[in-house]
């Protein structure tokens, strides 16, 4: 049982990785209508950033806010440089583009820092126990930069007159701007929280794991599933299917094996989406 | 002289003109009726005047000032109210968010109370999205949020189609209120007859251009509109 119970903790934590990358492909298909492939390169970015200024500070928490930060003046500047000027174009120009943007970046990254493998280099600490049950630390820690991370951007986006509007514009452009709002200015504030989003969704997979070069693109398919099972432009839902999809993969390892756990959470987007084609959150189409 | 203005309006959506010339003018508190055949170009004049056309020559001049090329935002702002003929609300925005949410307003809590007020079932309604509101509702919703901005002209294209009969007068009442109180309407009707019984003016579109146009009483005694686009009842 606590065996199980541990299963799921570390489910979630790596769900929760999944779940902001996802988060951020929603924000950014929601409002400026495209995939973006340079999602996990975006995470990566908030890793190094992390890695060089918590070996510069030696914290944590200055660490997670240097990533983000990092994050947030890539994804402007990408926005700015590629994809504003791609905006009246059809949306696969911007895809395209989004996939040359993360060759950049990572090019970028390996010619700056080297294709080995980095570490943060958290003091190792023995795992609590709380009830039979191993919590490590690094773990909670992970859940709570995920946790403040994600109350920030609901907030923002449920609660400000800024989030509303880039909600507006998600549901209807021409309806937004018929209504005084301005797209452009909620373009700028959309790629900013989705990059500072990304950014600690890296940060927190770095802390898990090793940072290296290619660490977020290899989550970018895990994102487009929970992104899809969360149904497209629908934020709660991307966030609630990444922590899913970590938890099923991890219950299911000791069955089906380590190999095989990615390949299980694609039998679990099939089997979600035969039965709710728009997703877990999705409207279909047929209310309109 | 005219609040809204357009001169020998021409564009469309790609290469192909949908306007072909269209000149009308519009004074404060006037009501002017658009008719016309499906497919005359109704909608496509409106896009023009807020903005929404991506192809446009001639001129579109608001209050003395030509807006023909100004950005659709800033012709909200500055005093276009519209009510799209499909999609005019935000449905997964709640009812009063679909207020908040518009940009250029003095005094956005009172407006929103004055609008609240004049539409009760809204106020009732205002936490549950839009997306769930009735036709009706969302009718009203739509012209809600138009009226935000206190606007000089406000477009309203087919405002009464996806209504109840029952409910057309209610809302041909409100249009012809909002005139008197100043503002300038364009309305764009299937329901001819009854929009010209409200307007002072009307207009016949056809093919892109204005076919006939004149005082609403003229228009409606005319035979030749009657047989030609308005139906004898
Ligand atoms: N988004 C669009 N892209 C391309 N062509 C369009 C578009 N919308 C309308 N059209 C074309 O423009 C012409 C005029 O359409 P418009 O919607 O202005 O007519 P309307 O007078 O409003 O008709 P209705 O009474 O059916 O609303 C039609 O031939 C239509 O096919
Ligand atoms: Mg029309």
């Amino acid at each position: 049982m606590a065996s199980f119970v541990e299963l799921v903790l570390t489910g979630i934590t790596s769900g929760l990785v999944v779940g902001l990358a996802a988060l951020a492909l929603t924000l950014v298909f929601g409002i400026a209508r495209f995939a973006n492939a340079a999602t996990g390169d975006m995470m990566t970015v908030g890793a190094y950033a992390a890695v060089v200024s918590m070996a510069a500070s030696g914290s944590f928490t200055l660490g997670v806010v240097a990533g983000a930060g990092a994050g947030i003046v890539v994804a402007l500047l990408a926005h700015l440089l590629v994809f504003r000027r791609l905006a009246a174009r059809a949306p696969v120009t911007s895809l395209l583009a989004s996939i040359g943007v993360a060759f950049v970046i990572r090019a970028a990254i390996g010619v700056a820092f080297g294709h080995q493998q980095k570490v943060f280099g958290l003091p190792v600490v023995r795992p609590w126990r709380i009830f039979d049950v191993r919590v490590q630390p690094i773990d909670l820690a992970v859940v709570i930069a995920a946790a403040a991370t994600l109350l920030v951007v609901f907030l923002i986006l449920y609660a400000t007159p800024i989030g509303r509007r880039m909600r507006a514009v998600a549901d209807d452009r021409s309806l937004a701007r018929v209504s005084g709002i301005s797209p452009d200015r909620v373009m700028v504030t959309m790629w900013a929280l989705a990059g500072g989003v990304c950014a600690v969704a890296g940060v927190m997979l770095g802390a898990k794991t090793v940072v290296s070069p290619d660490m977020g693109w290899d989550m970018l398919l895990p994102a487009f599933a929970a992104t899809i099972l969360g149904g497209i432009g629908h934020p709660v839902g991307a966030v609630v299917a990444g922590i899913l999809l970590g938890v099923v993969q991890e219950i299911a390892t000791p069955f089906v094996g380590f190999t095989y756990k990615i390949a299980l959470a694609f039998f679990v987007l099939l089997l979600v989406l035969l039965v709710r084609p728009a997703g877990l959150f999705g409207h279909s189409e047929g209310a309109r | 002289m005219s609040v809204l203005c357009v001169e020998d309006l021409r564009g469309g959506y790609s290469e192909v003109d949908i306007l072909n010339g269209v000149d009308l003018a519009l004074d404060a508190g006037e009501i002017l009726t658009i008719a016309g055949t499906n497919g005359a170009g109704k909608s496509t004049l409106a896009k023009a005047v807020v903005g929404l056309l991506p192809r446009v020559c001639g001129r579109v001049v608001l209050d003395g000032v030509d807006i023909t090329h100004m950005p659709t935002e800033r012709r909200a702002q500055g005093g276009i109210g519209y009510v799209p003929q499909v999609a005019n609300v935000f449905p997964s925005l709640a009812v009063f968010e679909n207020l908040e949410v518009v940009e250029g307003v003095r005094d956005r809590k009172a407006r929103i109370a004055e609008l609240f007020a004049l539409f009760p079932a809204l106020a009732e309604r205002k936490r549950m999205r839009a997306g769930s509101l009735s036709g009706g509702e969302r009718q009203q919703l739509a012209y809600a949020r138009a009226l935000m901005t206190r606007p000089r002209v406000v477009v309203l294209d087919e405002p009464t189609a996806a209504l109840a009969p029952a409910l057309v007068k209610d809302s041909l009442a409100r249009v012809a209120s909002l005139a008197t109180d100043g503002t300038a309407v364009l309305l764009i009707e299937q329901r001819a007859r009854q929009a010209l019984a409200i307007s002072h003016r009307g207009a016949i579109m056809d093919g892109g251009r204005v076919a006939m146009s004149g005082a609403a009483d003229t228009l409606l005694a005319d035979e030749r509109a009657a047989d030609l686009y308005l139906g004898h009842i």
